[in-house]
């Protein structure tokens, strides 16, 4: 049976080669556009990521803290938010000095005003701007601790800047999903009125809507397989394109690109059985 | 098998059918005889659930008035073989396969099966030499019998014809009540709506005649009293 259905499929496809045409250069735009969000989103995602690697707190400490109590706080600091590195006052000068590299004007400073201080790697959950807020002013209540201090308005506005690319592509991808339903939808209709002597007859003779949808379904199926692998394929040379000007830029790895072309098949069974349940009501005795 | 019970139908104003009451028992043959516009499609629409009545009760087999929902009018049709004036061939498609997608929407035969059945409704017939044929390189007689072939290809129980003849000359008419009778003697209910009396006086069997939507009173066969289908 499912030979009869996949070419009753091709059948239909292949009297009605302008009207698939259409829909697959019509879902074929959609999804391009969709894809290219998601090559974006992606790529915003891995730079964030990346620049989310140097994120880190510095928690200033009181000059009597012992080297005990500095230990003890970096057990606390291990145990429950990530790892730290102790840079001692001389440490945090000889920096400095590095920095600042004039010497006159070092020596203007007569004793070290530097305090030591612990460099927090915070682990991945806590490097958004809300909990790393919430970990400094935790830290910040240990009696070893004179400040933190972790550059709050930078990482909000990285944090926006991943929220942002997030919504962009949830949004494209929405736009695109309603695009193909009225694609599949209007295509479907059209497909099924040029065989509506066809389903008709089916009818008569008893066949029920699945039946008859079957092949219709199929062939709208095949129609998305078809657009989804050409858009995947035309993000791909826009990657590839960008990437001879951008080297980070990469193209999505084959779970993200199995996962697009199996999204779009997914909404298109659902865009056309929805529509051949109503439109099939509409024809037939 | 099939009971009317006091059917009216209209379209609009015009009046198709009215009060019309009869039954028909399994393995019989029925031929509905009336004029043009005398209610004979109507009465075979509605007992294929193509249309429904407006009053009244139209019970087939187990299937007992009302509107039936989609999936139950496709059952009821899928037990019955239906023969159409205008033959309702696919154009693009085989005088096998025209005949195979019946077997295949019956759904009750295995894919292996299709093929053996659908020849040997081609055989019954006489239509296996036109099998690859699409039915617009057929005579209209060839055309209908393909249909008769389509219809009986899943042994139905009831056969029904609506104006089997009427777009066949008279060697092609001849040959399709030939077939009709032949089938209707191997066991299958024949219902058959004609204009035409020398049809009615091929095929034998009880004659109904409709005049203007109502069934003559000679013909009438009262309705069963707490009406059994069939």
């Amino acid at each position: 049976m499912a030979i009869f259905f996949l070419r009753e499929a091709w059948r239909s496809i292949n009297a009605h080669r302008g009207l698939a045409f259409t829909a697959v250069f019509s879902m074929t735009a959609a999804l391009t556009l969709c894809a290219t969000f998601l090559l974006v989103s992606f790529n915003v995602q891995r730079a964030l990521l990346a620049i989310g690697d140097r994120r880190e707190m510095v928690v200033y400490l009181k000059d009597e803290a012992s080297d005990a109590d500095v230990k003890l706080l970096q057990d606390k600091i291990t145990q429950y938010y990530g790892s730290s590195t102790f840079v001692s006052r001389a440490q945090a000068w000889s920096e400095f000095s590095q920095q600042v590299g004039d010497p006159e004007l070092l020596q203007a400073v007569e004793t070290n005003p530097l305090p030591a201080s612990l460099r927090v790697k915070l682990r991945p959950e806590l490097q958004n701007f809300a909990a790393m807020d919430t970990c400094a002013h935790e830290i910040e209540r240990f009696p070893q601790v004179e400040a933190v201090r972790f550059g709050a308005e930078w990482v909000r506005r990285l944090d926006e800047l991943n929220d942002d690319a997030r919504r962009t592509a949830l949004a494209a991808g929405a736009v695109v999903a309603l695009a193909i339903v009225l694609v599949l939808y209007n295509t479907l209709r059209l497909t099924v009125v040029a065989r509506r002597q066809q389903v008709e007859i089916m009818n008569r003779l008893g066949a029920g809507d699945r039946f008859i949808a079957i092949p219709f379904v199929i062939e709208a199926l095949l129609e998305v397989l078809i657009a989804a692998t050409i858009s995947l394929g035309l993000a791909g040379a826009m990657s590839y394109a960008a990437s001879q000007r951008l080297p980070s830029v990469s193209f999505l790895p084959p779970a993200w690109s199995l996962a697009f072309v199996g999204g779009a098949v997914v909404l298109g069974w659902l865009a056309s059985t929805l529509a051949l349940t109503r439109i099939l009501r509409t024809v037939g005795p | 098998m099939i009971a009317f019970e006091h059917v009216t139908k209209r379209y609009g104003e015009r009046l198709a059918l009215d009060d019309v009451s009869w039954r028909m028992d399994e393995g019989e043959c029925v031929v509905v005889l009336g004029a043009s516009a005398a209610g004979k499609t109507t009465l075979l629409r509605l007992i294929t659930h193509e249309t429904q009545p407006t009053s009244g009760r139209v019970i087939v087999g187990t299937f007992r008035g009302g509107r039936l929902p989609r999936g139950h009018r496709a059952l009821l049709r899928r037990t019955l073989g239906i023969v159409y004036e205008d033959f309702r061939l696919l154009p693009d498609r085989s005088v096998f396969e025209n005949v195979a997608l019946a077997v295949r929407i019956a759904g009750r035969f295995a894919d292996s099966e299709v093929i053996p059945r659908t020849l040997r409704a081609l055989e019954e017939v006489g239509l296996h030499q036109h099998q690859r044929a699409l039915p617009a390189e057929l005579s209209f007689g060839e055309r209908q019998r393909c249909a008769i072939a389509r219809a009986i290809v899943n042994r139905p129980a009831l056969l029904i014809a609506d104006e089997p003849t009427g777009a066949l000359e008279p060697r092609s008419a001849s040959e399709v009540l030939d077939l009709l009778r032949r089938i209707h003697r191997e066991g299958a209910a024949l219902l058959v709506g004609t204009t035409r009396p020398e049809v009615a006086d091929a095929l034998g069997g009880r004659r109904l005649t409709l005049v203007e939507g109502r069934l003559s009173e000679a013909a009438a066969h009262p309705a069963p009293s707490g009406a059994a289908g069939g």
